[in-house]
């Protein structure tokens, strides 16, 4: 089952000095009550039609990663094959028959419009992995899993602190860059594809609502998507670290291995030890290091091989607000 | 020339229309090597590759691009209309080759002068 991003959504704005800020211990209440089932269930399903045999069922399972799989037809919902029905189906020698006769139909189902406290309490009273979604018509439109929540409420409170450092920012803002003081951190994984670049996008945004000037902007942002790719296509995983102050916008990629052999070579155009996967993706073309080099205006790599790699490029905005 | 008129020329299919879609193109890039795409100091550019990846979405965002056209009839992975929904970054498919693309871009651009 892959796993759908539920589409933020935005708070009202609110006072940052005034009753209900962000840091009220009551945000998270507030969340749970307002964010809908639907707002964070899983809508891109993997399912089955009844004539499915339960060999298909555990392939696909096998194949999305997933424990549990919703048989519907035309959106009508007829049950659910967990992997326990799996095991004993292997187990009991019918794992060749149509899913239909062993899914388990007596299923406790959500609807997509109950706020996802009460699918907490569901979740806190049946200890069920998953609960399929019916929208009012009583089609299947999506699956719950914990995980769907805890991502909903991450990408929430990040949305709220993100508005709280904006209103700080634009207080700040007042007395010009230079007394603009931000930091962020993204922890960033090996070889994932699917998040990379969205450090970089974050930072360019949270600079655009500071009105700082575009090819400013350009500078500290591709410098920043390349240190992130570089750390997702070449350590082990790492750290992408940025703040602006003092009219200095300061990118740190942090990574603990494998380290550069020769920080000098690597920072040449054209060269890479870069596979032909990564390069099959439009990167490792050897052009990363360079390219934060041309855009920064202080560059430095300190790397050991065997150990780790830090990058610090830095871009002046003082004097440019 | 707007992305909507240069998708039309390159005979190519919009499936996201984003905020770029109607922005005057200034500069087109013809590239599948996203560190060469953000080397090019240029604003409002088309970019036009053969790589059907989220990533082209991503450095496409980073550079302020009006749109992405992907080249060569490459069919697009599913994530790829999600990403560029997110991003809202107009987002066509085109069958023909990156060369003759790049050819229709000239004979569209020139049209225009």
């Amino acid at each position: 089952m892959s796993a759908a991003v539920p589409s933020p959504v935005l708070l009202e704005p609110k006072s940052v000095t005034g009753t209900g800020a962000g840091n009220d211990p009551l945000v998270l209440l507030e969340l749970i009550q307002r964010l809908k089932v639907r707002d964070v269930m899983t809508t891109k399903l993997a399912t089955v039609s009844r004539s499915a045999t339960m060999r298909e069922v555990q392939e696909l399972m096998r194949q999305k990663k997933i424990s549990g799989v919703p048989v519907e037809e035309d959106g009508r919902f007829f049950g659910l094959v967990s992997i326990d029905d799996i095991i004993r189906a292997l187990g009991g020698g019918y794992i060749g028959d149509p899913c239909s006769k062993h899914m388990t139909t007596k299923l406790v189902v959500l609807e997509d419009d109950m706020p996802i406290s009460f699918a907490l309490r569901y979740f806190d009273r049946y200890h069920y992995g998953r609960f399929p979604v019916l929208n009012r018509d009583r089609r299947l439109v999506g699956i719950l899993c914990q995980r769907d929540i805890n991502r909903a409420l991450l990408v929430e409170l990040s949305t709220e602190l993100n508005r709280l450092e904006a209103a700080t920012g634009r207080h700040l803002a007042q007395d010009g860059v230079s007394n603009l003081y931000l930091l962020r951190e993204f922890p960033i994984c090996k070889y994932d594809f699917e998040n990379a670049g969205k450090a970089a996008n974050e930072i360019k945004h949270l600079l655009q609502e500071r009105q700082i000037p575009p090819k400013i902007i350009r500078r500290i942002a591709v410098a920043a998507y390349e240190l992130e790719i570089n750390l997702c296509v070449h350590s082990d995983g790492g750290v992408l670290s940025w703040q602006i102050s003092n009219g200095r916008a300061v990118i740190i990629a942090r990574d603990a291995g494998p380290g550069i052999e020769d920080v000098e070579w690597a920072c040449r155009d054209g060269t890479s030890t870069a596979n032909e996967w990564i390069r099959s993706l439009g990167f490792g073309a050897g052009m990363g290091l360079a390219n934060v080099k041309r855009v920064s205006d202080e560059f430095e790599v300190t790397s050991k091989k065997g150990s780790g790699t830090t990058v610090r490029a830095v871009v002046i905005v003082e004097g440019l607000a | 020339m707007t992305m909507a008129e240069m998708a039309g020329a390159l005979k190519a299919e919009i499936l996201v229309e984003g905020e770029g879609c109607h922005k005057a193109i200034r500069y087109v890039v013809a590239s599948d090597l996203m560190s060469d795409v953000l080397l090019v100091d240029e604003e409002d550019m088309l970019l036009l590759t053969s790589l059907a990846s989220d990533q082209v979405l991503r450095t496409a965002q980073i550079i302020g691009a009006v749109g992405v056209i992907v080249v060569n009839g490459k069919p697009l992975p599913s994530s790829m209309v999600e990403v560029a929904m997110q991003l809202r970054m107009t987002l066509a498919t085109s069958k023909l080759s990156k060369y003759d693309a790049c050819i229709a871009v000239h004979g569209a651009l020139g049209a225009r002068v």
